[in-house]
Order: structure tokens, then sequence, then C-alpha cells
């Protein structure tokens, strides 16, 4: 398990990378600058969540591999899904 | 409450949790839901007599009886009936002593059998679903099919089937711990049966493809209770629930299939008395076939406006999926042709569900091509075809019933009658289904078709009675066994090896008298009592405390009401949902923007559902409650196999195991966004958000998971009022987080902007809103465990929980990480 310290430090890494979200519609950002960026943003964020918060990076790999392959579940459904429509 | 009463007891079903009793529930069940599918398939084979049908029923009643037909037999029968049997062998295969959350495994069954009765109470409230077992949009929904009318009746169906989700989810992630972490010492995955590999990998494809299922029912459930718009648009809509419904629906046949296989492996090698030849390569190809399930779903959409290459690429998958089962098939046939076969009955009907899904494959690869498919598309060759694979599933299940009969009741049956079964049952089911392709110009799910075509017919009509007089033979000789049967030994098969049959039939309560161990090479029974131990040190790959394994027999628990209480709340519930319609629909009416050409939801509100919400609640509420208090000891292994999730505890596993099912179910949800802005075009989604709120709510949740985590690290510390602390401040924020969203659906329904204004609309309000119930039931566990820690100093000792409820409540963060861009900001 991590200490107080590193847990209020990646807190204060989570609320900025937020913030960077907001920033990248707000401001004069071409949109797919914006979506590319927050996309970036956004897988950080929840690695950073997974790996420190939910102490993937303390559990056994497996672990890892399993949540992966739902993930890789989803973008399948999803990018087969949107391309056999194009 | 500890104390199991015996077998002859009401009470005994209703608080058991131990997995053979749960396993003989499940058995039992299935086959009352046979028989009531079977009957439906019998009503309209009947009515399919002549051309332009018998008369017997009305074309909304035709079509009822076929729609419930195919969602009792794949939802109520064959899968359930697969689980019992899991129930039962599967932790005497592995040398468990029950699946690792017993409680949750009676659960898993109350939720099964009461969405059964919910599906069957749904036949009288108006009318049951008459849409088609795939449930295809828009017919699914009412505004193009005022047939399909949003009766409670409809929608009880719908809730019934994800009831039922619900309770194969909550199995899988039981079984998938169970067979994970609880194996016999020396037992490698390679050396696990072929029924607990059959049913390990339909776990694991359970987990993914049943979450994508619950995804769709519940949009789907959303529209019919709500008036949202997912299924009723004219553009996307359909594909939509297409692509939702295959991604579930193909592993699903494998799914049903996987078991029966199994039964096929265990019996061959039996009564062979040989081993399954290539095992090691069946083993991989039905790893490959399980991965491989998941890639071929759009050849169920082949009709529709997919592009060709998508098509083509899912035509190149299909085939390829074939070749796996084309081992596996030769496999058995060279066992046979290696061993001795004993014509048993058991033998008997896994070589007919063997000789069946060879002709059923067969016809199959015939619609995995593009250009013959657009042929024989909703046509008699694909009802042929897949009964042909689905019942040969049937025609290897009840090869298991007979196969393990003696050992479940300690009776051995009649093999003449059992012979004389499966003859009346091969003849019936090929005169029933091998018609059907000579039929096949007859269009599915109508009860017209060409004149030239009614001899084959009726010899279908002939042969599905035949088929049916086969079960009467089936359950007499059960029955007669039951009644009259000599005893059963403990092993009556000369060469089963599994290690069900090292023990007494039936066997005892505990299952085993020593500890079951491989790690000699072959079954022994381990005395790990400190006398006999004789202070040697016990070897495994155990990660907890060192604790006495008779200690924990002496305290192992199998009893509790509260599954069963759940399960009741639950079904009280749903029934009552399923009549909210009409107040929703009087609500959408008396707006400022009430929805346009609403069609199908004339039903009259009925005050009794209402009622039956309060009281499921209230009563949910009660039994999860004490579900929550109650003390209950699970039989726990200090000694298993445990590859790959070693080093890691059971509950904790089984979280992750349940996540990464809602990661399917969120992922789905969001991917039902995404496709549909994609179909309407990017830029053209019209939506207005109001990004403040959600940067506000970001903010919150964000600083809500700090708060969750600090509460770890106070319980770490035993620091009691840091503790409670922390778990009041997440409940704050999330109310704070709730508190936002209120506000923000306030201005939007205040502009007219209602969940059934777009589509737009509906997909916020139903995406958020899905979010927010996560975040609701999450604030429901923290004051629980607020209450545990203020009243008895919990989770100070024993820190866990804090931690199960943190990867709970970060993976709701997670999900708000991916929303608030999507909603908010593009």
């Amino acid at each position: 398990m991590a200490n107080l310290r590193t847990y209020t430090l990646i807190y204060i890494l989570l609320v900025a990378l937020a913030t960077g979200k907001f920033v990248f519609f707000e401001f004069n950002f071409a949109y797919a600058t914006a979506i590319g960026g927050t996309i970036v943003l956004a897988v950080t964020k929840i690695l950073l969540i997974a790996g420190y918060y939910q102490h993937l990076i303390e559990e056994p790999r497996a672990i890892s591999y399993m949540m992966a392959t739902a993930v890789f579940m989803v973008f399948l459904l999803v990018i087969a899904a949107g391309y056999s429509i194009q | 409450m500890s104390d199991l009463p015996p077998m002859t007891s009401v009470k005994r079903w209703l608080v058991t949790t131990n997995h053979k009793d749960v396993g003989i529930l499940y058995i039992t069940t299935a086959l009352f839901f046979l028989l009531l599918g079977g009957a439906m398939a019998l009503l309209f084979r009947v009515q399919l007599w002549e051309p332009g049908g018998l008369g017997i029923l009305e074309p909304v009643q035709f079509n009822q009886a076929v729609s419930t037909h195919g969602l009792l037999m794949v939802f109520w029968f064959l899968s359930p009936i697969a689980s019992g049997f899991a129930n039962y062998l599967v932790p005497l295969q592995i040398g468990a002593k029950d699946l690792a959350f017993p409680r949750l495994n009676a659960l898993s069954y109350w939720f099964y059998l009461f969405s059964g009765i919910l599906f069957v109470l749904s036949f009288f409230q108006g009318q049951t679903y008459a849409g088609g077992w795939t449930l295809y949009a828009p017919l699914n929904v009412p505004m193009y099919t005022p047939a399909m009318d949003a009766t409670a009746g409809n929608n009880a169906a719908i809730l019934a089937l994800t009831l039922f989700v619900m309770s194969i989810t909550i199995g899988s992630v039981n079984f998938l711990t169970t067979i994970h972490r609880s194996r016999a010492e020396g037992l490698g995955l390679w050396n696990m049966p072929m029924f607990t590999w059959s049913w390990l990998l339909t776990a694991w494809m359970m987990l993914f493809a049943f979450a994508a299922l619950l995804a769709a029912l519940l949009l789907l459930s959303i529209d019919r209770l709500f008036l949202t718009e997912y299924f009723m648009t004219d553009q996307g809509s359909s594909l939509l629930w297409a692509h939702l419904f295959w991604f579930f629906g193909h592993p699903e046949v494998y799914i049903v299939f996987f078991p029966a296989l199994g039964i096929m492996f265990e019996t061959f090698q039996t009564f062979t008395g040989r081993r399954l030849v290539g095992r090691k390569w069946v083993i991989i190809a039905m790893v490959l076939v399980a991965v491989q399930s998941f890639l071929v779903w759009m050849h169920h959409m082949f009709l529709t406006t997919i592009n060709l290459e998508i098509k083509t690429l899912y035509m190149a998958t299909t085939i390829g999926i074939s070749l796996p089962f084309d081992l596996m098939v030769f496999s058995l046939i060279y066992t046979m042709v290696k061993g001795r076969v004993r014509f048993t009955t058991p033998f008997l009907f896994s070589l007919g569900a063997l000789v069946l899904f060879i002709l059923g494959g067969i016809t199959g690869v015939f619609l995995g091509a593009v250009v013959l498919d657009y042929e024989f598309r909703g046509t008699y060759w694909v009802v042929a075809h897949f009964h042909y694979v689905m019942v040969s599933g049937v025609t290897a299940l009840v090869a298991g019933l007979y196969y393990w009969w003696p050992k479940i009741t300690g009776k051995m049956y009649s093999e003449a009658l059992g012979k004389l079964n499966f003859a009346v049952y091969f003849i019936g089911f090929n005169m029933l289904y091998f018609p059907m392709f000579l039929a096949w110009e007859t269009p599915r799910r109508v009860f017209h078709y060409g004149e030239s075509a009614q001899i084959y017919h009726q010899i279908a009509t002939v042969g599905a009675f035949v088929l049916g007089l086969s079960f009467l033979i089936m359950f007499f000789t059960f029955a007669k066994s039951w009644i009259s049967g000599p005893k059963a030994p403990d092993n009556p098969w000369e060469y089963s090896r599994t290690a069900e049959w090292a023990i007494p039939s039936p066997p005892p309560l505990e299952n085993w008298d020593g500890r079951p161990s491989y790690a000699s090479g072959r079954l022994e029974f381990v005395d790990d009592s400190p006398a006999a131990t004789d202070g040697g040190v016990a070897h495994g790959q155990g990660n907890t405390a060192e604790a006495s394994v008779e200690h924990e027999a002496e305290h192992a628990d199998h009893a509790s009401i509260w599954p069963f209480g759940i399960g009741v709340g639950t079904f009280v519930f749903f029934l009552g949902l399923s009549g909210l319609t009409p107040f929703v629909a009087n609500f959408a009416e008396g707006t400022a923007e009430p929805p346009e050409g609403l069609v199908g939801f004339e039903t009259q509100p009925d005050i009794m559902y209402p009622v039956l919400i309060a009281l499921g609640m209230a009563i949910m509420g009660i039994t999860l409650f004490q579900f929550g208090r109650e003390k209950f000891d699970a039989p726990v292994m200090n000694i298993a196999e445990r590859w790959p999730f070693g080093g890691i505890g059971n509950t904790k596993f089984g979280i992750w195991v349940f996540l990464a099912s809602d990661v399917i179910v969120f992922g789905a949800a969001i991917g039902a966004y995404i496709f549909m802005r994609l179909h309407m075009g990017w830029m053209d989604w019209e939506f207005d958000p109001i990004t403040m709120a959600g940067l506000v709510n970001t903010y919150i949740l964000l600083t809500s998971s700090f708060t969750v985590i600090i509460a770890l690290v106070m319980a770490e510390r035993k620091n009691k009022s840091g503790l409670l602390g922390a778990m009041s401040a997440t409940v704050l924020l999330a109310l704070a987080f709730m508190g936002v969203k209120a506000f923000e659906y306030t201005q939007k329904m205040g502009d007219g902007h209602y969940w059934w204004y777009s589509i737009e609309y509906s997909i916020y309000y139903v995406t958020t809103g899905l979010h927010a119930l996560h975040v609701i039931l999450g604030v429901l566990v923290a004051l629980f465990m607020i209450y545990r820690i203020i009243s008895i100093d919990a989770y100070l000792e024993d820190h866990r929980p804090v931690e199960f409820f943190g990867l709970y409540w970060h993976f709701v963060d997670i999900v708000w990480v991916l929303l608030f861009p999507l909603f908010y900001l593009m």
C-alpha cells in the first residue's frame, strides 16, 4: 500500500488532469486536438486511479490482464460496430 | 444461521447454500422450464399443421408461443441446467468443499427462479412478449408495432430476462473465483477434468457476453418503462440492438454448448475406457473457440446495412471458428476408435449428440457465407440448423442426467428404459428437425407457408410429440429409479476417473473426510489434523493463515435465509416496475414538452404496481441489511492451487471479476452513445451540456476517491475516528455529487429537454443516470459500513472490506472520467 503522501500527490495530479480536459475545450484548440489531448489525459487519469488507488500495480499481473481483456472487449465492440456503418 | 435442516424439510431448500443442494434446485427448476418451453413448442407445432394455421392460436398468440418457447429454452432451461451440473459437480471435481461464495450461489439460484416466475406471470399481465427470442429492434418497442403495446406483461418478460442475467453474472463471478482459487493441491489447470474445463470457459464467456446483454436489456427496459428512445428512432436503433444482442448472442451458442461438450468428453472417456485422444489439443481448441466466439457476431447481421468489408471479414472469422470444433469432433471419434465402447444410456445420448452436432455444424457453415446467408436468413434452414446445434447440446445434457443420476440420488436406473428413452428421443428429434431443412423456404415465426412444404411440417409436428414422449419416458425412468431403483455404488462406471466417483453416492454434506490432494500424481485424502501431520509443514500455494482444516470444517456454514429474502424482494420490485409505464406516460403527457407520436402506451395505470415497487424496495432493504450483518463462514481452502490468481484473496478477486463484467456493461452503454452519434454524424449531435456542472462533479468525485483512500489508511492505522470521518466525508461528497446532478437535470427539464425529447437526451439521461445509480448503491454500502464502524468498531482489525469498497468506488470514479468529456466537452 502506498502512503498518504503518495495518495495526496496523485489526487492533486488527478485534479490537474481533469482541469486540463476542460482547458482543451474551453480555449481555442482545434476540435481534433482537443479530443486527442482529452483522450490522453483521461487514459492517464484512469491508469493513475486503477494503478495507485485500486492498487492494481501491487496485485498479480493476471488481474491487470483480466481488466485489460474487458477493456479490449469494449473497444472491439465499439470499433467494429462503428466501422460497420462507415 | 448454520443449522441445515434435513432434505425432507421444505425449510432446508429455502435456506441451503450448499453447492449440491443448489445444484439439485437448478436442475429440477430447469427441467420444469423445459416442460413449459416444450408445451409452447407443441402448441405452435399444432398450429403449423396446415398452411395458414390450424386455428388453435390467434396470430399474436402464435407469436407469443414462438417467442416464449425460444426465450424459455435458451435462457431458463439450457444454461441453468448446465449451471445445475456445474454447481453439483465442479466443486467435487476440483476437490473443493463448496463454491467460494455459498450465499451468493444461493442468491444466483433465487434470482433465476424468481426471474422464471416473473416470466410466467407475464402471460397473465395483458400479454407476454411476442417479438421473437432475439428481441430485435424496433419490434421490441411499441412505436412501430402497436401489437407490442407496453403492457405490464411485455415489460415483465424483459425485466425477467434482466433479472436472469443478474443471476448469471453473480454465478459467473462465483465459479471463476472457485475454479481459479479452490483447486485441490496438485490439480493444475491442464489436469482439470474436462467438464470443469468446459465450465471454466463457459463462465469466462458468460462474464463478458452476458454483461453486453445486461446493458442492452437495461436500455430496452428504460425505453419501455421511461419512454427513452434507444430503440425507437428511425435511424440506427435496429443496428444498435443487433450489435449489442449478437455480441452476446453468438458466444451464447457456445455458452450453451460447452457444458454439453464437457459431458460428452467425460462420458466418452468413461464408456470407451480411454483417455480423450489429444486431450491437451482439445483444451486448446476450446480456449480458441471461447476467444473466437467474440469475433463472429456480425455474421448474424449479413442482411442489415453493415458494409461489405466487415461482412467479408466476419465470413472469414466464422469459417475460422469451425476449425477448432473439427479437432474436437475428430478427437471424440478417435477416442471411440481407440477404446472399447460400452453402449450405456449416457454414452448413447452422448454419441447421439455428436452425430446431431456434426449435422448442425455443417449446415451452419452455409450460413457463415454471405451469399448463401442472403438466401437462407430468416427461413427454416436457420431454425433447423440451430436446433440441430442447440438440441444436440440438450442430448448431451440428458446424457449428463443419466451419467450422474446414480451419484446425485444414490439410486441406479433401468438401462432398458434408458435405452428406450434414447431410441424414442433420437427418432423424435430427427422427425422434428430434419424435415425443416427440406421445408427451408418456410419463413421463420410465420404460420403461412407453401403447400408443397405441408408434408414436412406435418412430419415435424408428429416428431415434436414423439420427442415430447421421450421426455415423459425419461421422467418415468428417473421416478421409477427414485422409488424402487437399486442402491448405487460409489462408482457404478468402471472407468470413470474424476473425483466425484471416489466418494459415496450421494456425497456427504462436507464432500470429503480428509483434504483432497493430487500432489502425489493421483487423488489422495490427506489428514491435516495436528496429530496426523506429525509436525510436518503442508505444502501448497495458500496465502492465508495456516489454520487447521478440521477447525474450518467444524465451523463452515451451509444455511442462510437471506438470499431467498433478497430474491423475494427483488422479484416484487421487478414485478412492480413492469407496471410503471402508464404512470410515466401520464407524467410525460402533462409536461410542457410531451413526447410526439407516442404509440403503444395506452395501458391504464394500476396503483398496485407502485405499491409493489415500494414493498420490494423495503424487503430488499431489510434482507440486504441482514445479509450484510449475518456472520457466515464459508469453507476456506488454505492449501489450494490458484494459478494464475494466487496472491490475492477470494473476495478481492471476486470483486475484480465483477468489475471486469461492469466494464462491459458501462462500455456497452457508452458504446451505444458513440455508435448512435457516429450513425447520426458526429458533429450533427445536438446536445447542450452544462459544462460547469460536469466539471464541478468531476472535482467532487475525485475528492471522494481521495477520501475513500484516506479511509483505508485510517483503517490500517486502526484510527476509528479517522475512518469514520473519511467514510462520512465520502458519503457527503456523493450526496453533493447527486445534488449537482439534480440541479443539472432540473435545468434541462426546465428547458423542456426531457429524456424523451430526442435520442441525444435519452442517451445523456440514461448513461449519466446509470452512473448515478452506481453512486447511490455505493452510498448505501458506505452508510452500512459507517453503521458497522459505529456499532461494532468494524474494519479496525480487518481493513479489507474498506479496500473492497474502495475498488468499487474508484471504478465509479473511472467511469466518470470518461463520461465527463463525452457528455460535457465533446
